[in-house]
């Protein structure tokens, strides 16, 4: 085996235990937040009321499925401890490439939430057509010839639809400031 | 039942429900054809665009494009080695390789063909178990509707995913979601916090368009490298011979009807859909075949196998749907919600209460099959241009459709920050490994299992009768042999890697 062919699996098997190390925190730390939610949650549907007419109250029912939740939330992490254990710190720089990695899947997650806070204030025409201009251009829409496809489909699908839905199924998209 | 057909066929035969019918299979084809783009996703973003269609009409029309879709997942999977959807994955093992071996216009045909028979049988059997399995159902109390969504939950989450308790923990909070709002019973306000946002609860279509579509469509732009423009990777002219094709079909009856109750049988379990279905029905047609070492290397037995194995869960999930108001899958769940934005009640008294409604539904999978067949046949060369859409064009295009589409729902603003903040979690969730599939269907079941709970013991304090009951009893037995299954395969596996390690 040469040493380049060494040092890639090596350089795989690091890149697999970081990964499985990240993984593992990402429960416990998803898991260990909701459990917290989940007996907060628990606690507050105790001052539900409860009727004369049956024996479960409006809480009852919410209560079961949030006891179980903590409890799978704590099988969840408890799973998880051993993976922790077994893997070294990350290696330098890995949360870097991760985020790297997916930073488009985030810039398309910011365009949209940016979309979605938009539409109310200037209605969904002007708050599309931006959204779908830039999410094409941060995905690869990026020579001439790309870009006028992407103002077109743009124009065609904020403008188009809006017109759709109000003349066509006479439902009225959010107009914003200018409705 | 003679009165309700006609009915039915009245409603469904006319210009402009066979028109949407034929836009929404020719849709339903050129959706899933692109990578990326799921079946559900199709009918989720068809949803809103029925509200103002008569009942059968927007329910024939969704039928038409889940059929299409079906067929249509197929194309890139052969022509690209890509499964449109992931109920094409299987097709991809020999379809690709006959379209690579230079005969990509029999791979297509084949496909349609195994296609259509495979819808045309799953309806067969729709039409003979659902009504008598109704029947059966209206007889049912409270205690076994409770006891059955216990079992539908546990089924799901000992089916999907990896990981079984990260199933059931998925399964559980969807029927959390679903309690937030209004109490089912006394109509107190639950966990709303005081927020606007949630002071409705949180609808289960934007709980499902956030989760199937909002997220998954994130993690399609997660590799930078990958978000490029599909290649084609067959070029030159491509033959169509359907005649051939359909002698090609026809000379494997048992494979056909083998591969097509797979799919049946793998539609009518909750949370089990084509994309089981057409890798069991595959793994069977290989078993069962005499040439199993030609699987792999462009086997017309095997296209026939997983295309017929996934068209027919569209008519077997449609049985517990219909018979018993519990969705077979998120596509199910869907159609389902169409029929109650139409205040129709689905449950185990549909086929009674609305039986031009359900029969109506029967004839829309014929007709969207034979529609689908003829498309298909007619245009697959121009359906064929679709699977090189860039993803550029395709997230942007589609997020917008997903905001349309749940703002629609209740003209709520307020949905749409409901729909980012569900595709968030979403996301994070399909990072971690979790199912999605519990979660959707833990918020459509959630308040059948909590209203059945309280009614049962409204009628009678005592908890014992969920266990002394017989039907009762049978189910929540199943419940816990699907999970003692469940744990000893996962438990098996483990060993397994921990022994090839």
């Amino acid at each position: 085996m040469s040493d380049a062919t060494r040092n890639a699996r090596s350089l795989d098997d690091r890149a697999h235990l970081d990964a499985k190390r990240a993984k593992a925190w990402g429960h416990i730390i998803f898991n260990a937040l909701l459990a917290l939610l989940f007996a907060f949650m628990f606690v507050r549907a105790g001052d539900l009321p409860s009727s004369m007419w049956e024996p479960m109250g409006a809480g009852t029912f919410p209560r079961i499925v949030l006891a179980l939740l903590v409890v799978f939330n704590l099988m969840i992490i408890i799973k998880e401890l051993p993976d922790i254990k077994q893997t070294s710190a990350l290696s330098q720089g890995a949360v870097g490439d991760w985020l790297k990695q997916h930073r488009l899947a985030f810039g398309v997650l910011i365009l949209f939430g940016l979309m979605t806070a938009a539409v109310p204030i200037v209605g969904f025409r002007w708050a599309s057509l931006p959204f779908l201009i830039g999410c094409q251009y941060l995905l690869g829409a990026r020579s001439a010839k790309a870009l006028i496809i992407a103002v077109v489909i743009a124009v065609a699908l904020s403008f188009g639809l809006e017109s759709l839905f109000r003349h066509v199924f006479t439902i009225s998209l959010p107009r914003g400031m200018w409705g | 039942m003679l009165e309700a057909i006609l009915s039915g066929a009245d409603q469904l035969f006319t210009f402009t429900t066979l028109l949407t019918m034929l836009v929404g299979v020719t849709v339903g084809v050129i959706a899933a054809a692109i990578p990326g783009f799921t079946i559900t996703m199709a009918i989720v973003l068809t949803l809103p665009l029925t509200f103002t269609m008569p009942p059968l009409q927007g329910v024939a029309t969704m039928l038409a494009v889940y059929i299409g879709g079906y067929t249509g997942g197929m194309i890139s999977a052969a022509l690209l080695g890509i499964p449109g959807t992931p109920s094409a994955v299987a097709t991809t093992f020999d379809a690709f390789p006959m379209a690579r071996n230079g005969e990509p216009g029999r791979a297509l045909a084949i496909g349609i063909w195994a296609s259509f028979f495979g819808t045309l049988i799953s309806t067969l059997v729709l039409i003979a178990a659902a009504p008598p399995l109704a029947l059966i159902a209206v007889k049912l109390g409270a205690w076994e509707y409770f006891s059955l969504v216990i079992f539908a939950l546990t089924i799901v989450a000992s089916l999907v995913g990896r990981s079984m308790v990260r199933g059931l923990m998925a399964g559980m909070l969807g029927l959390l979601i679903a309690t937030v709002g209004a109490d089912p019973l006394m109509g107190v306000t639950r966990f709303t916090f005081d927020l606007k946002v949630l002071s409705a609860g949180i609808p289960f279509l934007v709980v499902l368009i956030g989760i199937y579509a909002v997220s998954q469509l994130l993690k399609e732009v997660e590799n930078p490298d990958q978000v490029q423009k599909g290649r084609e990777l067959i070029t030159g002219r491509i033959e169509f011979h359907p005649f051939a094709a359909l002698r090609e079909v026809l000379m494997n009856p048992i494979n056909l009807l083998r591969s097509s109750m797979v799919g049946v049988f793998i539609g009518a379990v909750p949370g089990a859909g084509g994309s089981i279905a057409n890798l069991l029905a595959y793994d069977q047609a290989k078993r069962g075949s005499r040439h199993p070492e030609e699987f792999g290397k462009g086997s017309s037995e095997g296209v026939i196998a997983s295309e017929s194995g996934n068209s027919a869960t569209s008519g077997g999930g449609l049985i517990p749907m219909i018979a018993l108001g519990i969705p077979g899958s998120a596509v199910d769940a869907v159609l389902m919600a169409a029929l109650m934005v139409h205040g129709i009640g689905v449950g185990p008294r549909l086929i009674m209460d609305h039986a031009d409604t359900v029969y109506g539904m029967f004839m829309a999978m014929f007709v969207a099959g034979a529609m689908m067949l003829v498309v298909c046949l007619l245009s697959m060369r121009l359906f064929l241009k679709v699977t090189s859409i860039p993803k550029s064009v395709i997230v942007p295009v589609v997020l917008t459709c997903c905001l349309v589409g749940a703002f629609t729902l209740n003209n709520r603003v307020t949905d749409i920050y409901l729909l980012l903040g569900i595709g968030i979690v979403g996301y994070i969730m399909t990072k971690l490994d979790y199912p999605l599939a519990p979660l959707v269907l833990g918020v459509i079941l959630g308040p059948i299992a909590e209203t059945n709970l309280r009614r049962a013991l409204m009628t009678n304090e005592d908890w014992t009768l969920f266990f002394t009951r017989p039907i009762s009893a049978v189910l929540l037995g199943l419940a816990v042999i699907s999970i003692v299954l469940a744990i000893r395969y996962h438990l098996r596996q483990n060993r397994l890697q921990s022994g090839e390690g």
